[in-house]
């Protein structure tokens, strides 16, 4: 191969291979930091919400004036939901995963414990739950009808009527007994016991803060009212969504007609809403790493175009001295993949730099190595791509061009 | 080694076909020392790219060192012009980027040989013109004489059955330009096939044999009735 006299010829140019090479590893840095966060974007735009999303509607209404008779309007609210043509189910839960707001409770496993086992778990009110969001339930039971207690009695009354049993989600079960199965177990959420009587596979909270702790979450039998935030959920089939949601405000409305509706959406909307930001960032750091591979591509381009006209005699003396036109293509490529590497290897010192200023002062995690040999490929891959075009025109010029003055 | 039989060379635009060589003839035998000579825009160089496969002909043949190599195809011109044609050029061609044993040693490389016997066949081709001493050295820090061995070391590095000369010490002074001739008349002696391009009467007059071209052909001067009417060309043949 002819790598040594390649970095000999390049020894002799060594303010435009410098010029190039600092292009790499600046590229490499910033697309290796970049594709790690939309790596992490994408991780968290898929996070699984453990409901049947596609069949589910939310709808948020306020009552103007004194709201007399909460149980009954509530419950007369659902019955008339229930009544309409397409809908599986209903209920009114105080959030949904992926909702702007949480509610949110500490997990101590004794009453005597000093700090609490979990920081922050969610906490799911609503009757049918499990059953409305499509929750699979896991191990143990649902809640059943005498379970019971309404939100405002529950808050009203202090301990008393606060339910006795939970439902966690599996992530919190293997969170707080690890060792083994937490059906049957007793934990402590503020300062109520509450018996775990079942386990459900996955139920995201909403606002996350911490894509690990994602799926703590507890389930309590509690029956919401038409406050502090809650709304209705609906479950139907995914093609009868939008002609269900429309019936729905419909028929809240003429229940009484002095309700606002202030939002109505699908669970699809939801999950777009709340992801909003993050394919927003997803999409500028995309954009980001395209632009700055364009503009690395056509400084290679550049660069090489100059070299093949400024070479071109040399290019013509090689081939009467017998290179064949493969040989002056990879005399060209063997020269951009030197300089990728140089430059890829400081934008591998560089990219972790980089990520240790984001980790100091963003928190964000370390760059897993895997990154490295995805950036170094990317960038060699674009340097051959690049230079194949000056290249392939440096391996057309005819040895004639040897005797040409 | 090299025979041309009724060679043609035109150069076609869409207007006019400009005839470069026309029914040439020439043979030129092993071991001898070639001076091809003619007037500007006769043919020389175009004869010399094409004798050197740098470049294609029209019509006629070409047998070089018994194959005729109008139907080999680039890669096969490559292999030849790598292992058995010595090329030495008047702007001596070397690369400025590389030093003097990097230079000499491009040509092998394309040859696919070892290590140890490129660094071998460099350091003989170095010693044979004088310039071992200056391997480490750059085209731009040796004089023009000293470059144009260089060359020439290039060209005996990969033992080639063919030298070709075009005009090689058309850029040297008198004194330089005559160590230049006494290495080519060394290597000669020593058994290489040599064809040289010049206009310069002196040097061809140092061949064994003339060929000179007119008009894209090689004729007989004493016969050419266009040699009469130049008569400053009989120094440039004798």
């Amino acid at each position: 191969m002819d790598i040594l006299p390649i970095l000999s010829t390049l020894r002799r140019h060594k303010v435009t291979a410098a010029l190039v090479i600092l292009e790499i590893a600046l590229t490499c840095a910033i697309v290796c930091n970049a594709v790690f966060l939309v790596g992490q974007r994408l991780d968290n735009i898929s996070t699984p919400s453990g409901i049947v999303e596609n069949e589910l509607l939310q709808i948020t209404a306020n009552g103007i004036g004194d709201q007399p008779d909460a149980h009954a309007r509530i419950t007369a609210d659902l019955a008339g939901l229930r009544q309409i043509s397409g809908v599986d189910s209903v209920t009114m839960a105080n959030q949904v995963p992926f909702g702007s707001s949480s509610w949110n409770s500490s997990i101590k496993l004794s009453l005597d414990q000093k700090r609490p086992t979990v920081q922050s778990v969610t906490v799911y009110y609503g009757e049918d739950i499990p059953k409305v969001f499509g929750v699979e339930i896991i191990a143990g039971r649902a809640f059943q009808t005498n379970d019971y207690t309404w939100f405002d009695d529950a808050a009203k009354s202090g301990n008393a009527t606060f339910p006795k049993i939970a439902i966690i989600s599996d992530a919190l079960a293997r969170k707080l007994f690890p060792d083994g199965n937490a059906v049957g177990k007793t934990i402590v959420t503020g300062t109520n016991e509450v018996r775990i009587v079942g386990v459900v596979k996955r139920l995201t909270r909403p606002s996350i803060m911490d894509y690990s702790t994602a799926g703590y979450s507890m389930l309590l039998p509690i029956r919401m009212t038409m406050s502090m935030g809650a709304s209705f959920i609906i479950r139907t089939q995914p093609a009868e969504r939008e002609r269900v949601l429309a019936a729905a405000v419909t028929k809240l409305k003429a229940m009484d007609n002095r309700r606002v509706i202030t939002e109505k959406r699908t669970f699809d909307d939801v999950r777009k809403a709340y992801f909003a930001s993050d394919r927003a960032m997803t999409g500028l750091l995309i954009g980001v790493c395209v632009a700055l591979m364009i503009v690395t591509a056509l400084g290679i381009v550049g660069l090489g175009s100059f070299w093949v006209a400024q070479r071109r005699r040399q290019i013509g003396v090689r081939r009467a001295l017998g290179a064949r036109r493969k040989d002056i293509l990879r005399y060209f490529q063997t020269e951009n993949f030197l300089l990728a590497t140089i430059g890829i290897v400081i934008g591998m010192v560089m990219a972790f730099g980089i990520n240790l200023l984001l980790m100091a002062h963003y928190e964000l995690p370390r760059l897993p190595a895997i990154y490295f040999p995805v950036g170094a490929v990317l960038l060699w891959l674009l340097g051959q791509v690049a230079v194949l075009g000056p290249a392939l025109r440096a391996a057309s010029v005819p040895p004639v061009v040897a005797t040409r003055g | 080694m090299l025979k041309m039989t009724h060679l043609a060379k035109v150069y076609r635009t869409e207007v006019v076909e400009t005839y470069a060589l026309r029914d040439f003839n020439i043979n030129v035998k092993e071991g001898e020392f070639v001076a091809v000579t003619g007037p500007s825009g006769s043919g020389k160089t175009t004869f010399l790219t094409i004798a050197g496969l740098l470049e294609t002909f029209t019509g006629g043949e070409y047998h070089l060192d018994g194959v005729e190599v109008s139907k080999l195809d680039d890669n096969a011109r490559s292999r030849i012009r790598n292992e058995k044609i010595g090329f030495i050029f008047q702007a001596f061609n070397l690369i400025p980027d590389l030093n003097v044993f990097d230079n000499v040693e491009v040509p092998l490389r394309y040859r696919g040989m070892k290590s140890a016997e490129r660094k071998q066949r460099i350091m003989d081709a170095l010693e044979r013109v004088g310039l071992a001493s200056r391997a480490k050295h750059y085209p731009a820090e040796l004089s023009g004489g000293q470059q144009q061995r260089v060359a020439i070391a290039r060209a005996l590095a990969g033992s080639p059955r063919l030298l070709l000369a075009d005009e090689p010490t058309g850029n040297l002074d008198t004194q330089m330009a005559r160590s230049v001739l006494e290495l080519l008349e060394e290597i000669h002696r020593e058994g290489a096939t040599i064809v040289m391009v010049t206009h310069d009467p002196e040097l061809a007059a140092r061949a064994q044999r003339n060929v000179h071209v007119i008009d894209g052909q090689v004729v007989d001067l004493a016969e050419d009735p266009r040699f009469h009417a130049n008569a400053h060309l009989v120094g440039a043949n004798s």
